[in-house]
């Protein structure tokens, strides 16, 4: 990796701790805590992903959706038989759920529940910068966010100089940007300028070439930049495809394959950033949940509370951590939806108060407006 | 009034288009009437695009799967010629080629732009086939001939098209006190309902409830497309009453009595004419043109046209070049991926798309690379036009379109492909410097930065030049 003049500091006080200079300050503080969301578009069924075990009512609505055979968590919920890496990492303590939780948007659009998901706010399109953007910048953490995706997630606006890798087929070089970089002046051209910013300071590990649309590869590259001490210490994964409205399956089908590509994306990471993996935290991301009952398609309609699926070695322990609404006619949101109990904002500050080692109370303030967000940093992660 | 004003409402200027003595009604004059299609090779109807994708899906589900359901190497090879017979690999390449075709030789280039606002707005996302059967020939024969009618006749058009029905999953509503209903207790899918609602008529600022979502569901229910054992699911879309909510339905505070088929029209023509609706579709057009965050002043006149012609396209789309030709010197607005490689085919007269000839297929093998080149580009440049992420189609705002990769993109494509389509008789930096000139007034300052690279004729050379003066702030920008 490369050596820049930052990681060379680091490196260089490392040794003084080691050498018993600061004996109060672990070795493990210094380490680079990596915060990775995985943004699920569409609406993710927390109910197919995290289902209830013997619920009457459930195998009632929806006949066609129900899972033959699910991994055991414990008495209450089981597991998607495609999530299979965090059922292995369940029983090590580093996969955990959070169960009817969402943000707090009951309209029903994608849209809209994609723009406050990743803004965090409550009115949709109001907001210009992400959550995570914003709590990189109050962490006065900056180009360390990286976004595997075309193009810039909104989640992570907010801090300048933000990376995405996401390579083209071949190379290009570097003198054309240089070449051109004066000639972006004004307003109107500050964001393209401060991208070329980016690029012309992108670790050279970033500048390769290669088949973007191989998702395992991307993952693999994710992992090495992640591993790296001098490397992001955030990243952003994409996938849609969960509007699942027809033929949304069981074991298999639609919603189905989608957790799989969840648990691809967990397992390269885990197989890869190896020891890097206890000082990661893994958290899912999406718009809402789906109705309780099936539609006329073998589907489900757009609903509101949903599941967070985590991984990495910075959870407390493994469990599903719920206040369960119950599925009953009039537990239900609006008599159709699994409820939210927990907004998942609440979550996401927590982890990125463990992550970015700043107060989670400083980052409600700063992220989220001071919205009232409990602190759930004791009971999910490890402090 | 500079000569950005032709890429801002077009695809700036080639080597043959002389220079407008009137801009603006060089620009208006162009939206009278649907030009032809230029495109000298195949142009399949929906029809028969649509009886494609019905061989494809039979032939694969019904066929295929069952014949080879314990070879998978068998079946993966006669999947493969199936996708050879039925065009499967081909057909979407061919019609990005009349797309292209169109917004490069076209002489109505101000009406195409128009035309691919209008197939975003109404926009098909990437599922099942549609992109490689349906999506263009939907574009084409669904969005274009109703460009000089009302919005209300496009909503009508696209909301009972067949693959508007089948991308938002009309087919799979049902009415629960329906027939059908009743028999198999089914019930409503949203989803296209929704959309109608958000996306393509009032959108959410109008203050709709999950309870108008439903009852305009109700409405929908019914329009669907007919199944056959042969067909499946692309037989013609029909209105099947069987499947159709019984009863008086309430949108949006309006009374809709129990009258079948009928319904569907009636709340189309009350949402397209909605105020909320005209608002935000104007926005929308002033987003496209002029400026990601448009003001009052810049959308003000297009409502007004649209209010005093009732939602006249041909009035709209004049009103909004009127206003861009207005605010050109003074709003700056950034163009995504297809329609900056549109221009700089235009601009440059680059050898894309292939000839007609060229593109000619005879099912017999897969696609050339020659005859991919196109598609591949765009997806490589992000912005594969049927294949959006989602039915709110490609995004209008620069943010979305600025990111490292994405810049990369288009800086790779600039130096390392766009070599390869230039003409020989193109090949100099004196080409370069006219064509410059046809289409910006700096010309001098840009020409001044690749005038190192003057005397080069390789294509390293040549992408070292395009690779600049096609990312230039004002190439990216008008």
């Amino acid at each position: 990796m490369n050596c820049t003049r930052r990681n060379f500091l680091i490196g260089g006080s490392t040794t003084l701790f080691l050498s018993g200079f600061f004996p109060k300050i672990s070795f493990a503080s210094m380490q680079k805590k990596n915060l990775i969301i995985i943004s699920l578009r569409g609406g993710m069924d927390g109910l197919t992903a995290i289902p209830v075990i013997g619920d009457k009512r459930l195998k009632k609505l929806r006949k066609k959706l129900i899972l033959e055979d699910v991994l055991k968590l414990n008495s209450d919920f089981g597991l998607h038989p495609k999530l299979e890496i965090f059922h292995q990492l369940w029983n090590q303590d580093k996969a955990a759920f959070v169960h009817a939780t969402n943000i707090p948007y009951t309209g029903r659009s994608h849209f809209d529940g994609q723009n406050l998901m990743e803004t965090g706010a409550h009115i949709p399109y109001k907001e210009k910068t992400g959550w995570l953007g914003r709590g990189l910048l109050a962490s006065d953490i900056v180009g360390k966010g990286l976004a595997i995706s075309l193009p810039m997630p909104l989640l992570l606006r907010g801090v300048p100089q933000n990376n995405n890798f996401f390579p083209s087929p071949d190379f290009v070089e570097t003198k054309l940007i240089d070449r051109i970089y004066d000639e972006f002046k004004g307003d109107h051209n500050a964001l393209i300028k401060s991208t070329l910013d980016t690029i012309r300071q992108r670790p050279l590990s970033m500048q390769i070439a290669t088949d973007s649309e191989d998702r395992k590869k991307l993952a693999l590259e994710a992992a090495k930049q992640l591993k790296d001490q001098s490397g992001p210490r955030v990243a952003v994964f994409e996938l849609d495809g969960f509007d699942t409205h027809a033929a949304q399956g069981g074991v298999d089908g639609a919603h189905a394959d989608e957790l799989e590509e969840v648990n691809e994306i967990v397992k390269i990471l885990y197989e890869n950033l190896g020891s890097a993996f206890d000082n990661t935290l893994i958290l899912t991301l999406t718009e809402f949940g789906r109705t309780i009952k099936q539609n006329g398609g073998y589907g489900t309609e757009h609903g509101y509370g949903s599941a967070i699926l985590m991984a990495g070695g910075l959870l407390k322990k493994s469990q599903v951590y719920t206040d369960w609404p119950g599925l009953k006619k009039k537990e239900l949101f609006e008599g159709r939806d699994l409820n939210s109990t927990i907004d998942s904002r609440a979550v996401y500050n927590s982890a990125m108060s463990i992550c970015f080692n700043k107060d989670p109370e400083f980052l409600r303030r700063e992220v989220f407006w001071g919205d009232d967000l409990p602190n759930l940093t004791e009971d999910l992660f490890k402090i | 009034m500079s000569l950005n004003f032709y890429r801002r409402i077009a695809f700036g200027l080639s080597p043959q288009d002389e220079l407008p003595q009137e801009p603006l009604s060089w620009a208006l004059n162009q939206l009278n009437t649907v030009p032809d299609f230029l495109w000298k090779g195949s142009i399949p109807t929906e029809k028969e695009l649509r009886k494609k994708y019905g061989e494809w899906v039979y032939g694969d589900r019904e066929v295929l799967r069952k014949k080879f359901k314990n070879d998978k190497n068998a079946y993966r090879k006669a999947k493969d010629q199936l996708r050879i017979e039925t065009g499967e690999r081909y057909f979407e390449l061919n019609e990005h080629a009349i797309r292209h075709y169109q917004t490069k030789y076209g002489t109505q280039p101000v009406f195409e732009r128009f035309w691919l606002f209008w197939g975003n707005h109404f926009a098909i996302s990437e599922k099942d086939f549609l992109a490689e059967f349906s999506t263009g020939p939907y574009q084409r024969e669904v969005i274009r001939p109703n460009m000089l009618k009302t919005f209300e006749d496009m909503v009508q058009a696209v909301t009972t098209s067949w693959c508007m029905i089948h991308h938002l999953d009309n087919s799979e509503s049902v009415g629960p006190n329906s027939k059908r209903g009743v028999e198999s207790r089914d019930t409503i899918n949203e989803n296209h309902a929704r959309e109608l609602l958000e996306l393509h008529t009032v959108s959410p600022r109008a203050g709709y409830t999950q309870e108008d979502v439903i009852q305009l569901a109700y409405i929908m229910t019914g329009w669907s497309h007919k199944w056959s054992r042969k067909t499946l699911e692309t037989g013609d879309v029909w209105f099947d009453q069987e499947k159709h909510q019984k009863g008086e339905k309430i949108v949006l505070g309006k009374k809709y009595k129990n009258d079948a088929k009928r319904e569907l029209a009636k709340v189309i023509h009350d949402l397209a004419t909605h105020p909320m609706c005209i608002k935000f579709v104007s926005t929308k057009l002033c987003r496209h043109f002029i400026s990601d965050e448009p003001t009052e002043e810049m959308i003000n006149p297009v409502i007004e046209a649209w209010n005093k012609s009732n939602g006249n396209l041909i009035e709209i789309h004049k009103a909004v070049v009127t206003q861009a030709f207005k605010y050109n010197d003074t709003s700056h607005k950034f163009h995504p991926p297809e329609i900056w490689l549109m221009q700089l085919s235009r601009m440059f007269d680059l050898n894309t798309p292939l000839s007609a000839e060229k593109m000619n297929y005879a099912f017999k093998s897969k696609p050339t690379g020659r005859q991919g080149q196109l598609s591949w580009i765009l997806r490589e440049i992000g912005n594969s036009p049927y294949r959006a992420k989602q039915p709110n189609g490609w995004s209008d705002f620069e943010v979305d379109w600025v990111s490292p990769e994405l810049l990369l993109r288009r800086f790779w494509f600039a130096s390392v492909e766009l070599p390869y389509l230039l003409k020989p008789q193109n090949r100099s930096h004196g080409f370069i410097l006219r064509c410059l000139k046809n289409n910006f007034e700096d010309h001098e300052n840009m020409a001044s930065l690749i005038h190192q690279f003057r005397f080069g004729t390789t294509d390293k050379d040549l992408g070292r030049q395009y690779g600049i003066i096609c990312n230039l702030p004002g190439v990216l920008k008008v």
